[in-house]
């Protein structure tokens, strides 16, 4: 029944292979951004399109380059420390700004006096500096008509990394700084928004008196500017090209992935990931911790709620630990019902040996008493394939684990009443031998 | 795979679902034993074939726990009772039932229209070898229907997608078929569990129960105490015996129901909550010890929401949410509240029984769905009387249109 995954089509292992020479670069840094110490952002107008086939009229943070206008705007990945420009064209019709949540002493110039912060008016230009002083995740979004033009899409994330900070060595590959206990293996971000397209429509044709923000009820719902299933698909895929991010968080077991949640639109998002607890070790940019030492104050929990403007950074791993079987399906060669470390068959990277060789408790119903879907392997062992029926399982190449991430508000897992679709991706735990693409 | 508009399509009763079971498919729930063992059944009769109940004899370990849940279709009645509508609002539901113990022949029959609201209360001992045999006895009502159950235990650590329940990752299971799943439970606390089957629909329909487990502690003697929420170390999270409450925040649209039982398109996005409830039930029914009995005359709703207390003792709150729809506050008036636990760990830093302590005193909690909280109260200070836990959020004070109940409960010091 279960095939190892090295049988896989020669062509598929060629292809994974050459995708591997492209991106090995990229490895512990997906999150996609934009560096640097100086941003020329435009407030722009655009289009994205969901998954219900529907093209939504945005405003945008556009920062130029290859990608333009993008919804939510680009992220800002910055340096502790370093003195930060923001410069804001203004090529919408009604003033527009951005402030920057849990920076202190930001100062604005030019432009026009506003009611938070000065405004770029129309086809007019505004400054913004601050100094990136602490470690963290942090919002921007517009200070101007914020209720409206928020939820227009003027949004987008800060990722603030510690002093000395160097993704290519684990020591300093960390959220709050090198000694802190709040190193990763990898990271993703998870911008949450949510939409009521009816306000961009009005929005879009003009009739802007009969916006009502009393009125907003969403009915699609985003990670990083895209719905399920897109969120899954790469990021900057051709047909996306306004929703240049995704969120497809990968992993091997006993890794450690660094979540960075933000709350982006109008609504509290409960968020539960599947598989495992996380260690929520900050919000708003700042340790959970008394003296800063480390996260001491770090809470576990298997759901967070991801308030308005709240940002929040958790670590998460899986193990499959203690499950009272063995997850890579090893038999004892012997025949002689050997188990635990005892058992002659070759352990896996960071397999839980006490579990080593231990059989699936239960028997599985045959496949004609099951229903299945494409993220399912057929085989309940890590890396493994099992017999399914056509069409089944073809999202997972590698007999990967996979595991939803997402709204646990189940409202918020639809995209215009069609499910599955909204503010739901699923995280990918790979066979340690799998070498991992992030994408 | 609803949201299909056929009109006009009838419900069809039991014998069409039996006749359409996919050839080959059984019921067959799994209790294992060692060689010459048997299965002796739910002597105690309290849902669960334990061993270390003597119910199972040679059993695979000393901690082995069986049961069988089948996932199907009913009705429940809603607390909006009146001159008018003694029994209330009757609601369709998609739900489970309790069948440990019922021979397998018999559960496709047992299980048909038996679904309860809220689903049976799931509790275990940490260090439990469980066996959950879920059959998927159809939705009689919805003929039309082949959609396929799970039962996904949220929050359950390092899960493997087989045992899950969620069915994008993993196999689900169809009518007239049986789907065993393994438990080795390692960590107490409060969790939950639900179908994740098209989880917005099949949740809003009522798949939802409450699922704890109690710390290996238990037993011992610590801080007065000899039961614990957690593995603490000093007793700060214990409390007085039998005084642990599960409290499940849940909530039901009118207008879903009535969709879904009508074989309407289902409007996801509108989803409007209209009946908040505790543990399946709207205030007044939270505090009726007796099990409620549907219009079809079968008992479906068997879980309350009275919390009583001897004034000195300490109970323990194991408050969860389902709301498909939305964040909750509960409070209580006049009552103090300590939390100690979050997401089915221990309140201290890293949620380790070694870490930094975090427990607070507050008067409120606010959870979101899939949000679950530990809460003490100590009613060593407290008059006896009677005090109420509700909800802030004030119109969820009501049954729909009714005004004076939702979600609320009582809670007796006397």
């Amino acid at each position: 029944m279960n095939g190892k995954i090295m049988k896989s089509p020669g062509w598929l292992m060629a292809l994974m292979v050459m995708t591997l020479l492209l991106f090995s670069a990229a490895a512990h840094a997906k999150i996609d951004g934009i560096t640097g110490t100086t941003f020329n952002l435009t407030a722009s107008k655009t289009h994205i399109s969901t998954p219900d086939s529907n093209s939504i009229f945005v405003w945008v943070y556009d920062a130029g380059g290859p990608i333009g206008p993008q919804y939510p705007g680009p992220t800002l990945i910055v340096n502790q420390g370093d003195n930060i420009t923001v410069n804001l064209t203004n090529n919408l019709d009604e003033p527009v700004s951005i402030v920057f949540p849990g920076q202190t002493a930001a100062t604005a110039t030019g432009g026009t006096p506003g009611l938070v912060t000065r405004e770029a008016q129309p086809a007019g230009t505004v400054t913004y500096t601050f100094t990136a002083s602490r470690p963290g995740t942090y919002l921007y979004h517009s200070g101007s008509h914020q209720d409206l033009q928020v939820e227009m899409g003027l949004f987008g994330a800060i990722i603030v990394r510690p002093t000395g900070f160097n993704a290519a060595a684990p020591a300093t590959r960390t959220a709050y700084g090198a000694g802190t206990g709040t190193g990763y293996d990898r990271e993703f971000l998870f911008l949450l928004s949510e939409m009521d397209p009816n306000i961009h429509s009005l929005v879009e044709f003009g009739r802007m008196i009969e916006v009502d923000m009393s009125k907003f009820r969403p009915v699609s719902w985003f990670i990083n500017g895209r719905a399920q299933p897109d969120i899954m698909a790469p990021a900057n895929v051709a047909y996306l090209p306004r929703q240049p991010y995704n969120c497809a968080p990968i992993m091997h077991p006993a890794e450690t992935v660094l979540i960075r949640w933000l709350g982006a639109g109008h609504d509290l998002h409960p968020f539960h990931t599947h598989g495992n607890n996380f260690q929520l070790i900050a919000r708003d940019g700042r340790m959970l911790s008394t003296t800063g030492a480390a996260p001491d104050l770090a809470v576990s929990n298997f759901t967070q709620s991801v308030e308005p403007g709240a940002t929040y950074d958790a670590l998460y791993t899986w193990t499959g630990a203690r499950l009272g079987w063995d997850v890579y399906g090893h038999t004892d060669p012997t025949g002689a019902g050997v188990v635990g470390p005892a058992c002659t068959a070759p352990q896996e990277l960071n397999e839980y040996a006490a579990d080593h060789c231990k059989p699936l408790p239960v028997a599985l119903p045959d496949i004609q008493s099951l229903q299945f879907a494409s993220f399912y392997s057929g085989s309940p062992f890590l890396g493994q394939h099992g017999f399914l029926p056509p069409g089944q399982g073809i999202n997972n190449l590698n007999g990967g684990y996979f595991f939803m991430w997402h709204s646990h508000n189940e409202i918020e897992i639809t995209t215009n009443d069609i499910f599955p679709g909204g503010m739901l991706t699923m995280i990918i735990v790979e066979h340690p031998s799998v070498p991992i693409l992030e994408q | 795979m609803t949201g299909s508009t056929k009109a006009c399509i009838l419900p069809i009763l039991a014998l069409f679902l039996l006749a359409a079971a996919p050839a080959g498919a059984t019921v067959e729930s799994q209790c294992p034993t060692l060689p010459g063992g048997a299965v002796l059944g739910d002597l105690n009769g309290d849902g669960f074939i334990r061993a270390d109940q003597a119910e199972i004899t040679l059993p695979v370990s000393p901690t082995q726990v069986c049961l069988h849940l089948t996932a199907g279709d009913g009705f429940v009645n809603m607390a909006d009772k009146s001159t008018a509508l003694p029994n209330g609002t009757s609601m369709y539901i998609f739900s489970f039932s309790n069948v440990t113990g019922v021979p397998d022949a018999q559960v496709m029959a047992a299980g048909m229209l038996a679904a309860e609201f809220s689903a049976p209360t799931l509790k275990f001992k940490e260090g439990d070898n469980v066996y959950l045999s879920l059959t998927n006895v159809g939705m009689t009502i919805r003929p039309d229907l082949f959609d396929p159950h799970s039962v996904h235990w949220h929050g359950f650590t390092n899960a493997a997608p087989i045992f899950d329940g969620e069915p994008m990752a993993s196999a689900t299971i169809s009518m007239g078929s049986t789907f065993t799943y393994y438990y080795n439970v390692v960590e107490p606390g409060t969790y939950m569990w639900h179908c994740h089957v098209e989880a917005p629909e099949h949740m809003q329909l009522g798949m939802l129960g409450n699922l704890y487990v109690t710390p290996a502690q238990d037993g011992t003697t610590l801080g007065g105490f000899n039961a614990f929420a957690y593995n603490d170390g000093d007793g700060s999270t214990g409390y007085s015996p039998g005084r642990q409450y599960p409290i499940q925040i849940v909530s039901f649209d009118p207008k879903f129901h009535e969709a879904d039982e009508t074989i309407q398109p289902l409007p996801f996005a509108a989803m409007n909550d209209k009946f908040p409830m505790l543990n399946g039930r709207g205030y007044p029914d939270t505090i009726n010890p007796n099990t409620l009995v549907n219009d079809l005359g079968n008992p479906s709703q068997k879980v309350n929401a009275i919390v009583t207390a001897t004034r000195g003792e300490t109970i323990l709150l194991r408050v969860s949410s389902l709301s498909t729809t939305s964040f909750h506050t509960l409070t209580t008036l006049g009552l103090p509240m300590q939390v100690v636990g979050t997401g089915a760990r221990i309140l201290r830093g890293g949620g380790l029984t070694t870490g930094t302590p975090l427990y607070y005193n507050t008067n409120s909690v606010t959870l979101g769905g899939g949000e679950s909280v530990d809460i003490l109260i100590n009613t060593e200070n407290v008059s006896p009387g009677t005090y109420f836990l509700y909800t802030t959020n004030l119109n969820h004070l009501s049954n729909n249109k009714q005004d004076y109940g939702g979600m609320m409960t009582e809670i007796v010091v006397n």
